[in-house]
This record gives structure tokens, C-alpha cells and sequence, in this order.
């Protein structure tokens, strides 16, 4: 599975790559929102993974911009911080298909992955 | 050193030096030895154009100065370069430490999880830098991420000894490394320190206070709250929301908290009430009673605060005997409270609060009788139509609250 993954915390970007290389994962990391949705169309992810606050533009752009790139699939699952119920709410609205809250468990992260994944083994 | 000034020569002597040293450095030897030359071959023809004595103690002045500003920022980017490279080398070395403690579950299941820590990176823990990235970086993760793993950057923490660093930065002279030395114990679940921690939940400064009281409630919840016993400082208001944030999260016990209610700091009864209110304490409503004589303005607010949630038939009588001795922002709020509290009883009362100067006053006693029910309300029209305005804008207003 093709995963972008958009973080600006640079430890855990290279947590999040490391952990889904280890799932078995093609992931390809970028360090704010602009970068992510200029490798949107470059890149063809199956998943996107993004922060919400990030520089340049909001992981809630992110997420408009890979619905309107592509409508009918690439799931998108988006990190969010504590109290942040307000903004996850407005992801779903634009089209977001999961959300994991900080802190979480890297065990749940590939869970969440697993579940996209149309290759995995049910 | 000391290069010949010939040109020629001196550029031949630049390329041996530089043979002899790594490539890193070669630009910066090559860069500076070539100012420096330059510099010579300045001076050499400042003594020969100026013929003036002052001149040439100037122009000589002036081109040692330059001279030795261009070495000074050549040295400093030097230094700067090679602590940047350094740096970077540290955070791979201590990113690879993290993610190996992270993702450690999948490897081993023993009862002592003990993270592989290489040699090279257990040397570096001995350069106060370098651990002080390492703590940031291993608390960074932590905060982010739970489960099997945050247990492990826990064991990481305490493998590494780093937890002796903090307990020493605990004692501290300055407030802000006292400050962060808590915070970091706290993030890092270091629990058994918490006597450490106690004696700072009444420092005289206002963050370490801060901070010692949050790690003392994130360490034991309720019970937590016994720093209340000893705190003379007060809590100021920003700390009792965070306080209250934080007990929101972890399961409620009845803790014994009347005895805080007598506290002499001010602060820490209304925090108390505020504590009553939220968690619904009605077995407390007789020893909260006395709060409304208190001879805080705060503690007395607070009070009323509580009964407008916590009221019995009598809590408006309560209200009514002390209304004239308090102050407008108390009346205010007795008013507010009595559209809860508030019977049949009190529509006289209400009926004269309709007269007050304080606008504020006779709205909230308006609300108060359309509250009370059929009675309040053909007593509130009644009064209204006899008095007029602003009483029938008011009326008009509340009508449509009801509406509403």
C-alpha cells in the first residue's frame, strides 16, 4: 500500500515512517501541507496520513485537496491533538474517513492502516 | 602563522597547509588565510601611499580592526558549522535510541524490558547537550504516543539515568530549571520522585508552584489534591481551570475536602466550592453555609455559585438575610441564582428588586419571577403595567425568552 504521510513534528514523522515501513508499506513523508499536496499527483498515494496543524497549509486542506483530486477514493486518516473535537469534526465534513488522536499507540495506527488496505489478508 | 607576503609564495604555502588538513575544513583554512593576506598586502600599501602621520595611524587602525573582525566571524562560522554538524549527528543518534524503545514490544516479552543502548550513545550522555536533546526528544515522543511504547520510552528514561539529572535540576537555584525539572518528571510518569515534588506545590515562585501541583494531581488524581493542605500562595484562577481539566480525566473518589473549606487561603476555598459545585457534593451543603458570611468577596460568590446548583427550599431565605450586606457583583449573581432557587415565597422580594437603580438587577429579578411560575409572572406583568418604563421593555423581553 502507498502511504503519504504529512507531519511537521520531525521525530514523529520518522516514527510514523518507520513504523508503517515495518507494516510492510511504500511511504513516502513530507514535512508540511504544501509539500504533501504538491505530491499528491506525483506520488498516487492509496492513503493519506495527516497532521492538522501544520505550516503553509492545514491538514484540513490537505484533506479538501485529496477528496477534490480524488473524489471517489484514497481514504485520508488525520492526527489530531486533544480537545481538537471541533476540527476533527470539520475534516469529516470535508471528507476525512478516520481520525486518530494524539497520543495514540503505534499498534493502532497499523490497525487503523489495516483497514484501508484492500491487499491485507481479513 | 605568519605568511610570506609574496603572493606567489603564499598562495603555494595555502596549498600545502591545506593538503595536510581534512576537506571539511579546507574552505574555511583557504578563506582565512586569503583575508588575512589580503589584510598584509593593505597595510604594506597604506605605509606606502599616506605620507601623513595621523592618516596612517588611522588607516592602520582601521585595517587591524577589519582584520580582526573577519577573523573573529570566520572563527565563529567555523564553530557554528561544526556544533551544527554535531547536532545533527546527536538527534540521528538519539532518534534511533527513540525508535528503538518504541518499537520494542514486537522484539522481546520479558518481565524487565531493557532497550539495547549503544556504546557510543551511552559515552555521549556524558555531554550535558547532547542529554538535554535526548531528554526533549524522548519527552517529545511521550507525549505523543501511549501504550506498550510509552512504557518503553519510560524504561528508556530511566535505563539512561536521566531521571538523577531532573531530581538535580529540581534543586536548582533558578526557577524556570526547577520549573522544567518538574515538568519533565511529570511527563516522564515519575512518580516515585513525587515527595520531591511536594515541597514545591508552595514554592514562591508562581510556575514552579504551577507545575508541582499539576504533576502531584497527573500522579495521584483526587488524592493529589492534599497539597491543598499546605498551600499559603494563591491559586490563581488559570491554575484552578487547569486543575479541574485535569481531574476531569481521571475516575472520581470522594476525597475529604471540608477541611479546605475552612483553609485561611482564600484561593484554595474557592477552589474547594468550585470542586463541590462540579462533583456534586450535596452532603457538604451545611459546611459551605458559613462561606456565605466569608470575608472574601471570591469565596462568598463562589458560595452562591454552589447553591444555585446545590439549593434546598431555604437556600433563597439564605440569600435574601444577607442580600443587602453584599456587593453589587454578589447581588448580581443572588438575583441570577434565585431563577433556580427562587419560590413563592420570595415574590415580594423579587417584586421590590424591580425598583433597584441597577439594570442588571431588575432584569435578572424579572427572569426570576417569570421562573417562579403562573404566580411570579401575573405579579411580574401586574407591577410592570402599574410602573411602566423600563419595566415594560423588560417584560417585552422576557416574553420572548419564553416564547423562545
Amino acid at each position: 500500500m502507498k502511504i503519504l504521510v504529512a507531519e511537521d513534528d520531525q521525530l514523529m514523522l520518522k516514527m510514523l515512517e518507520f513504523r508503517l515501513k515495518k507494516d510492510g508499506h511504500e511511504v513516502i513523508v513530507t514535512r508540511d501541507g504544501r509539500e504533501a499536496v504538491a505530491k499528491l499527483l506525483e506520488f498516487k498515494p492509496d492513503l493519506v496520513i495527516t497532521d492538522i496543524m501544520m505550516p503553509y497549509i492545514s491538514g484540513l486542506e490537505v484533506v479538501g485537496a485529496v477528496k477534490k483530486q480524488y473524489p471517489t477514493g484514497t481514504p485520508v486518516i488525520i492526527l489530531s491533538g486533544m480537545g481538537q473535537e471541533n476540527v476533527v469534526l470539520e475534516a469529516f465534513q470535508l471528507g476525512a474517513d478516520d481520525y486518530i488522536t494524539k497520543p495514540f499507540s503505534p499498534n493502532e495506527l497499523s490497525v487503523r492502516v489495516r483497514r484501508f488496505d484492500a491487499t491485507a489478508v481479513k | 602563522m605568519l605568511l610570506p607576503l609574496n603572493n606567489q609564495k603564499s598562495f603555494e604555502a595555502i596549498n600545502h597547509l591545506n593538503q595536510l588538513v581534512p576537506d571539511d575544513y579546507r574552505f574555511n583554512i583557504t578563506l582565512f588565510f586569503t583575508i588575512k593576506l589580503l589584510a598584509a598586502n593593505t597595510i604594506l600599501k597604506i605605509f606606502s601611499v599616506a605620507r601623513d602621520h595621523y592618516q596612517l595611524v588611522v588607516m592602520i587602525s582601521v585595517a587591524f580592526l577589519m582584520c580582526g573582525l573577519l577573523t573573529y566571524m570566520l572563527f565563529y562560522l567555523y564553530l557554528r558549522r561544526k556544533y551544527e554538524k554535531t547536532h545533527e549527528k546527536w538527534r540521528l543518534i538519539s532518534d534511533l535510541l527513540i525508535r528503538k524503545a518504541v518499537f520494542y514490544e514486537d522484539e522481546e516479552l520479558e518481565d524487565e524490558v531493557v532497550i539495547p543502548v549503544t556504546k557510543r550513545a551511552t559515552k555521549l550522555l556524558h555531554n550535558k547537550r547532547f542529554r538535554k536533546l535526548l531528554t526533549a526528544e524522548i519527552m517529545s515522543a511521550k507525549k505523543n504516543i501511549t501504550g506498550t511504547s510509552s512504557d518503553n520510552l519510560k524504561q528508556l528514561y530511566k535505563q539512561l539515568h536521566l531521571e538523577i539529572y531532573a531530581l538535580k535540576n529540581l534543586k536548582s537555584r533558578h526557577w524556570h530549571i526547577k520549573a522544567k525539572a518538574i515538568q519533565e518528571l511529570t511527563i516522564m510518569e515519575m512518580s516515585e520522585f513525587q515527595s520531591d515534588i511536594y515541597v514545591h506545590a508552595n514554592a514562591k515562585n508562581e510556575l514552579v508552584r504551577m507545575e508541582a501541583q499539576t504533576a502531584l494531581v497527573q500522579f495521584n488524581g483526587f488524592e493529589g489534591l492534599s497539597f491543598l493542605d499546605i498551600v499559603t500562595y494563591p491559586i490563581s484562577d488559570w491554575q484552578q481551570i487547569k486543575l479541574l481539566q485535569q481531574l476531569a480525566h481521571v475516575p472520581q473518589i470522594d476525597v475529604s475536602i471540608e477541611t479546605w473549606l475552612a483553609s485561611s487561603n482564600s484561593s484554595v476555598v474557592v477552589f474547594t466550592l468550585k470542586l463541590a459545585r462540579n462533583y456534586h457534593r450535596f452532603e457538604l451543603y451545611d459546611d459551605i453555609l458559613p462561606c456565605l458570611d466569608h470575608s472574601d468577596p471570591k469565596v462568598r460568590l463562589e458560595a452562591i455559585n454552589f447553591f444555585c446548583e446545590i439549593f434546598t427550599n431555604e437556600t433563597s431565605d439564605e440569600f435574601i438575610s444577607r442580600f443587602l450586606k453584599e456587593i453589587l457583583k454578589n447581588r448580581v449573581a443572588m438575583v441570577k441564582a434565585m431563577q433556580n432557587v427562587g419560590t413563592e415565597r420570595d415574590i415580594l422580594f423579587l417584586l421590590d428588586l424591580l425598583d433597584d437603580k441597577n439594570h442588571e438587577i431588575k432584569l435578572c429579578a424579572a427572569r426570576a419571577l417569570a421562573k417562579i411560575g403562573e404566580n411570579g409572572l401575573t405579579s411580574l406583568f401586574d407591577y410592570a403595567n402599574t410602573i411602566g418604563y423600563p419595566l415594560t421593555e423588560i417584560v417585552m423581553q422576557i416574553k420572548g425568552e419564553l416564547a423562545a
